[in-house]
C-alpha cells in the first residue's frame, strides 16, 4: 500500500486537516470542560460545606500525624491488601455491609420506638404480629392453605384495630414491665424469629432453637449486666440484639465457612480499633483536635437559637426518619400495587387498554408537578379536608408519599418488566393463577430491583423541603415526635430556618453541619440502594 | 368507572367441595373470589393514583376560584404590583418577570452544558469514563435544594460579591467621537438572582444530559459509519449528523429542564429573597443583581406566614399553585407531544 500511504501523507500534512483535527480536539476539550464543570462546581461546594463543618484548620499538625499513623496508615494497607484478593475482598465488604447496617438499623429502631414510646411501639408489634404468626404456624402444618394468605393479612389488620381499641385498657398493663423488657419485645424476639428461621433452613429446628435460647440467654445477661453496672439496660439490650447477634451470626458464618476469604472479615475491626487507638492516643497525649461542629451535642441535643455550641439537631434528625419512615409504609404498597396493574395486568386493547394509556401519561405528569404543588395538596387534604392538626407527622408523611408515589411507580414498573416472562410461563404452566404467580414469583424476582428505586426515592424525599414548608411543619421543635399526630421537624427545615441567622457560629458551623448529616443520610441510602443493586445484577447473571 | 380486572383463570361453576387438585381443574369458588379480590385491590392502587391528579386540580382550583371571585382574574394576571400581605396588591406579573428571569439564566447555563455533556458522554467518552461521569452527574439532581439553597446564599454570593462591582470599558477613551461606552456589572445584594440562577442551573444540567444522551444514544450507528465513510471527521459526524437527527429528544430535555426549574423551589427562595420586582430596563444586568421573588417563593413566603387558613392571601397561595401546575403540565404535555412527534424514525 505504498501509493496509499503516500496519500495518506499527503492528505495528514495538508493545513485543512490540520485545523480540522485541531478543531476536533478543541470540541472535545469544550465538551470534557462542559461534563465536568457541573461536577467540579458541586465538589467545590461541598468542600466549602466540610471545611465550614470540619474546621479542619484548627487542628494541629500533630492530630493529624496520629491520625495518619493509627487509621490511614492501617486501613489503608488492608484495603490494598483485601483488593488484591476477591475472595477477601468480598467477606470485607460482607462485614462492612453487616456491621454498618445492623448498627444502623437498630439505632434507628431504637431512637424511633424511644421517640414514639417503647410501650405502644411493643403493644402494637405484639398484636400485629402475634396472630399472623399463629395462623402460618398452623397453616405449615394443614395441607389446605387456601386461607392463609387472606388470614394473616386480616389477622394483622384486626390484630393492630384491637390494639387500638384496646389501648386504654391495654397500655397501664404493658406499662408494668420494664422499659427494657419492652425493646427485648420489639427487638430481641424478631431478631430471634429471623435466626430462628434462617438457622432451621440451613441446619436443623433443634439448632435452631438452641441458636434462639442463646439469643434469649445473651440479652438477658446483658441487661442483667446493665442493671447491675447502674446503666438503663434499654440501649444495651437493643445493640446487643439488634446489632451484635446479626454481625455475630454473618462474621461467624463467613469465618467457619469461607476459609478463603476469612482475614477480610477484619476490616472493619481494623477501622474500628485504629480510630479508637487515635483517640486513645490523641486523649493521653493532649493534642489539639478540630474543632469540628458535627460532634455528639449537635446529634443528640435539641435546638438552642442563641447558643451555638449548644444548638442540636436530635428532633430533627428523629422527625426525618419517623416522617420518611412511615411514608415509606404509606406510599410503598399502593407502589407496587400499581406497578403490578401496569405491568401483569393491564391488556393492550379496549377500554383497559386505554385506562392504561391514560395511567401511564398521568403517572408521567404526576412526576413532573412540582414539589410545591404536592405541598398544597397536603395542606387542603389533611388540614382543610380530614382536619387534621397543623404540620402533624401523618400529613407529613402522606404529602411525601404523594411525592415519590409516581418515582417509585416507575422504578418498580422496570424491575417487573425485566422480570422474564418465561418464568411467568413455568409458573402458570404448573397451574398457579396469576395471584399466586405474582406471590411467588414474579415479585419475589422483582424485590430487589422494587427495593433499590424505593430507597432512592426515599433519599429524594428526605431532602424535600418545600412541600413540608407549605403544609406549615413547624421549622423548630424542641422534642421529638411522639406520635402520629404529634408535630415534627426536619432536617431539611431546620436548615432552611437557620439559612440567615445572625450569629456566624450558626450560618457557618451549625447550617452546614446540619447539611452534612442530611447529606450522610442520604449517602447511606443512596449505598445501600447501590449495594442492593449490584448484589441483584450479580444474582441474575449467574 | 369500573377498574376491576378479572383474572381470567378460574372463572366458570363452582366445583363441589373437597375437590382434589389431580381430577379437578377447576379452581374452588373462594380461590376465584380471593383472586378477584387481589384484582381489585391491586387496580385501586393504579386509580389511587389518577385520584392524586384529581385531588390536585380540585385542591387548587377550588381556593383558586374563591380567590378569584374576590380578585378578579385581570387584576391578578396583569396587575404589576404583588405585595398581598401589606398592600393587598395580587399582580402576578413581577412573580412571573422573576420566574423567567431565574429559568432564562439557568437555561443559559445549563442548556449547552447538559448538551455537550450528552455528546461528550454518547460519541465520545470512553465506557469507563462514562461509568463514571453518568452516575456523577446524577448527583446534581439527587443534592438537596435546601443545600443548594444554602450554598447559593452563603458560598456563591459571598465569592461574586468580591469580584463586583465591575466596570469594563468596551470603547477605549482614546478613541475621539465615540461616546464612552461601560459595561457596568452591578454589586450584589444578599440575595440576588444570578447565585440562584447558577445552583438552579447547576441542578438541571443532569435533567438535560440525560434524557439528551437516551436521544444521542438511539440514533442507528449506520448513520455515524455512513458520515464517517464520506470522510467525515468525528466533530463533523457528531454535530450535523447525530445531534440534528437526536433533536426531538434534546428540545425534550429542554423543555423538561425548564420546567424543572420553573417549579424550583427552595433555592430560589433562599437566594433570591422575598422582594418581587418588575424586570430591569435598560440596565438588563441589574435583573441579575438584585433580590427578586418567584412564584413558587411567593407560595413559600404565604405559607410561612402566620395567620393562615382563609382570607385572599392564603387563596391566593392556591391561585399561584394552580399557575404553576397549569405551566409545567403544559410543559411537560409540549416536551411529550416533541418527544413521539417530530421524532425521526430510522429503519
Amino acid at each position: 500500500m505504498a501509493s496509499g500511504g503516500a496519500s495518506v501523507d499527503r492528505l495528514h500534512g495538508s493545513t485543512d486537516v490540520r485545523l480540522e483535527r485541531l478543531k476536533g480536539r478543541l470540541f472535545e476539550i469544550a465538551l470534557v470542560a462542559a461534563t465536568l464543570v457541573g461536577i467540579v462546581s458541586l465538589v467545590v461546594l461541598f468542600g466549602y460545606i466540610a471545611f465550614d463543618t470540619f474546621q479542619p484548620l484548627t487542628a494541629s499538625i500533630q492530630w493529624y500525624l496520629i491520625y495518619i499513623g493509627t487509621l490511614v496508615t492501617p486501613t489503608a494497607a488492608f484495603t490494598l491488601y483485601a483488593r488484591r484478593h476477591p475472595p477477601i475482598r468480598e467477606a470485607n465488604a460482607k462485614a462492612f455491609a453487616v456491621i454498618g447496617g445492623a448498627l444502623l438499623v437498630s439505632l434507628v429502631t431504637y431512637i424511633v420506638a424511644d421517640a414514639l414510646d417503647p410501650y405502644d411501639v411493643l403493644l402494637y408489634v405484639l398484636f400485629g404480629a402475634i396472630p399472623p404468626a399463629v395462623i402460618g404456624a398452623y397453616a405449615r402444618r394443614s395441607p389446605d392453605r387456601t386461607y392463609t394468605g387472606p388470614a394473616v393479612v386480616v389477622s394483622t389488620l384486626v390484630g393492630i384495630a384491637l390494639a387500638a381499641g384496646l389501648y386504654g385498657v391495654l397500655r397501664p398493663i404493658v406499662g408494668i414491665i420494664a422499659q427494657w423488657v419492652a425493646y427485648v419485645g420489639i427487638v430481641t424476639l424478631p431478631v430471634g424469629a429471623i435466626v430462628a428461621q434462617s438457622v432451621s433452613r440451613r441446619w436443623s429446628l433443634r439448632r435452631a432453637a438452641l441458636a434462639v435460647a442463646l439469643v434469649l440467654v445473651g440479652t438477658l445477661a446483658v441487661a442483667v449486666g446493665a442493671l447491675v453496672a447502674g446503666i438503663e439496660p434499654s440501649l444495651p439490650v437493643v445493640l446487643f440484639s439488634g446489632a451484635v447477634v446479626p454481625i455475630g451470626y454473618v462474621v461467624g458464618d463467613t469465618v467457619a465457612n469461607e476459609p478463603e476469604g476469612r482475614i477480610g472479615v477484619l476490616g472493619p475491626f481494623v477501622l474500628i480499633g485504629s480510630v479508637a487507638l487515635g483517640a486513645f492516643i490523641e486523649r493521653s497525649v493532649g493534642v489539639q483536635g478540630p474543632e469540628s461542629y458535627l460532634t455528639p451535642s449537635l446529634l443528640l441535643n435539641s435546638w438552642h437559637g442563641r447558643n451555638a455550641f449548644e444548638a442540636g439537631i436530635y428532633p430533627q434528625l428523629v422527625g426525618s426518619i419517623v416522617i420518611v419512615g412511615f411514608m415509606s409504609l404509606l406510599a410503598f404498597p399502593v407502589a407496587i400495587g400499581a406497578a403490578v396493574y401496569l405491568e401483569e395486568y393491564v391488556s393492550d386493547s379496549g377500554w383497559r387498554g386505554r385506562l392504561a394509556t391514560l395511567l401511564e401519561v398521568n403517572i408521567s405528569n404526576l412526576a413532573g408537578v412540582p414539589s410545591v404543588v404536592y405541598g398544597l395538596l397536603g395542606l387542603a387534604l389533611f388540614r382543610n379536608t380530614l382536619g387534621f392538626g397543623t404540620g402533624v407527622v401523618i400529613a407529613a408523611a402522606g404529602t411525601l408519599g404523594f411525592l415519590i408515589l409516581p418515582i417509585v411507580i416507575v422504578s418498580a414498573q422496570e424491575a417487573l418488566r425485566s422480570v422474564p416472562d418465561s418464568l411467568r410461563q413455568a409458573a402458570y404452566g404448573m397451574g398457579a393463577s396469576r395471584w399466586q404467580t405474582l406471590r411467588t414469583v414474579v415479585i419475589p424476582e422483582a424485590f430487589p430491583g422494587i427495593l433499590t428505586g424505593t430507597i432512592l426515592a426515599l433519599a429524594r424525599a428526605i431532602g424535600e423541603t418545600a412541600p413540608l414548608v407549605i403544609i406549615a411543619v413547624a421549622t423548630t421543635t424542641y422534642t421529638s415526635p411522639d406520635g402520629l399526630f404529634s408535630t415534627a421537624a426536619a432536617l431539611p427545615l431546620q436548615i432552611f430556618a437557620a439559612r440567615s441567622h445572625p450569629d456566624p457560629a450558626f450560618r457557618h458551623g451549625i447550617v452546614p453541619a446540619t447539611a452534612v448529616v442530611l447529606l450522610i443520610l442520604m449517602l447511606m441510602m443512596n449505598t445501600t440502594a447501590i449495594l442492593l443493586r449490584n448484589r441483584y445484577d450479580r444474582d441474575t447473571h449467574e | 368507572m369500573s377498574k376491576r380486572s378479572t383474572p381470567t383463570e378460574g372463572n366458570g361453576v363452582p366445583p363441589a367441595a373437597g375437590q382434589s387438585p389431580a381430577t379437578e381443574l377447576q379452581r374452588s369458588e373462594f380461590v376465584v373470589r380471593k383472586e378477584r379480590l387481589y384484582g381489585w385491590l391491586i387496580a385501586s392502587c393504579a386509580v389511587l393514583t389518577i385520584l392524586v391528579t384529581v385531588g390536585i386540580i380540585a385542591a387548587l382550583s377550588g381556593k383558586a376560584i374563591v380567590f378569584w371571585t374576590e380578585i378578579s382574574p385581570v387584576t391578578f394576571f396583569t396587575g404589576t404590583e404583588w405585595s398581598p400581605i401589606i398592600n393587598n396588591a395580587y399582580g402576578v406579573l413581577p412573580l412571573v418577570s422573576g420566574t423567567l428571569i431565574v429559568t432564562l439564566c439557568s437555561a443559559l447555563i445549563a442548556l449547552p452544558i447538559g448538551l455537550a455533556a450528552a455528546i461528550y458522554l454518547s460519541e465520545y467518552a470512553s465506557e469507563r469514563a462514562r461509568s463514571v461521569l453518568k452516575p456523577a452527574l446524577e448527583i446534581l439532581a439527587g443534592v438537596p435544594t435546601v443545600i443548594y439553597g444554602y450554598m447559593a446564599l452563603v458560598y456563591i454570593t459571598p465569592l461574586f460579591q468580591g469580584v463586583l462591582p465591575l466596570s469594563v470599558q468596551l470603547v477605549p477613551p482614546s478613541i475621539p467621537l465615540v461616546p464612552e461606552f461601560t459595561l457596568t456589572v452591578p454589586a450584589l445584594q444578599t440575595f440576588n438572582v444570578l447565585s440562584a440562577s447558577i445552583v438552579v442551573g447547576i441542578m438541571i444540567i443532569p435533567m438535560v444530559s440525560s434524557i439528551s444522551e437516551d436521544a444521542l444514544r438511539a440514533v442507528p450507528d449506520s448513520l455515524r459509519q455512513a458520515g464517517y465513510g464520506l470522510g467525515s471527521t468525528k466533530f463533523d459526524v457528531s454535530t450535523k449528523i447525530v445531534v440534528p437527527a437526536a433533536t426531538s429528544g434534546i428540545v425534550a430535555s429542554y423543555v423538561l429542564a425548564i420546567s424543572r426549574a420553573i417549579g424550583e423551589t427552595m433555592a430560589v427562595t433562599m437566594a433570591m429573597g422575598m422582594s418581587p420586582q418588575m424586570p430591569h430596563f435598560p440596565n438588563v444586568l441589574d435583573n441579575l443583581a438584585v433580590s427578586s421573588q418567584t412564584i413558587t417563593a411567593a407560595m413559600v413566603q404565604i405559607a410561612g406566614a402566620d395567620s393562615l387558613g382563609h382570607g385572599p392571601t392564603y387563596e391566593a397561595m392556591f391561585a399561584l399553585g394552580l399557575t404553576l401546575f397549569c405551566i409545567t403540565l403544559s410543559m411537560n404535555m409540549m416536551a411529550e407531544l416533541i418527544r413521539r412527534h417530530f421524532r425521526e424514525v430510522y429503519e
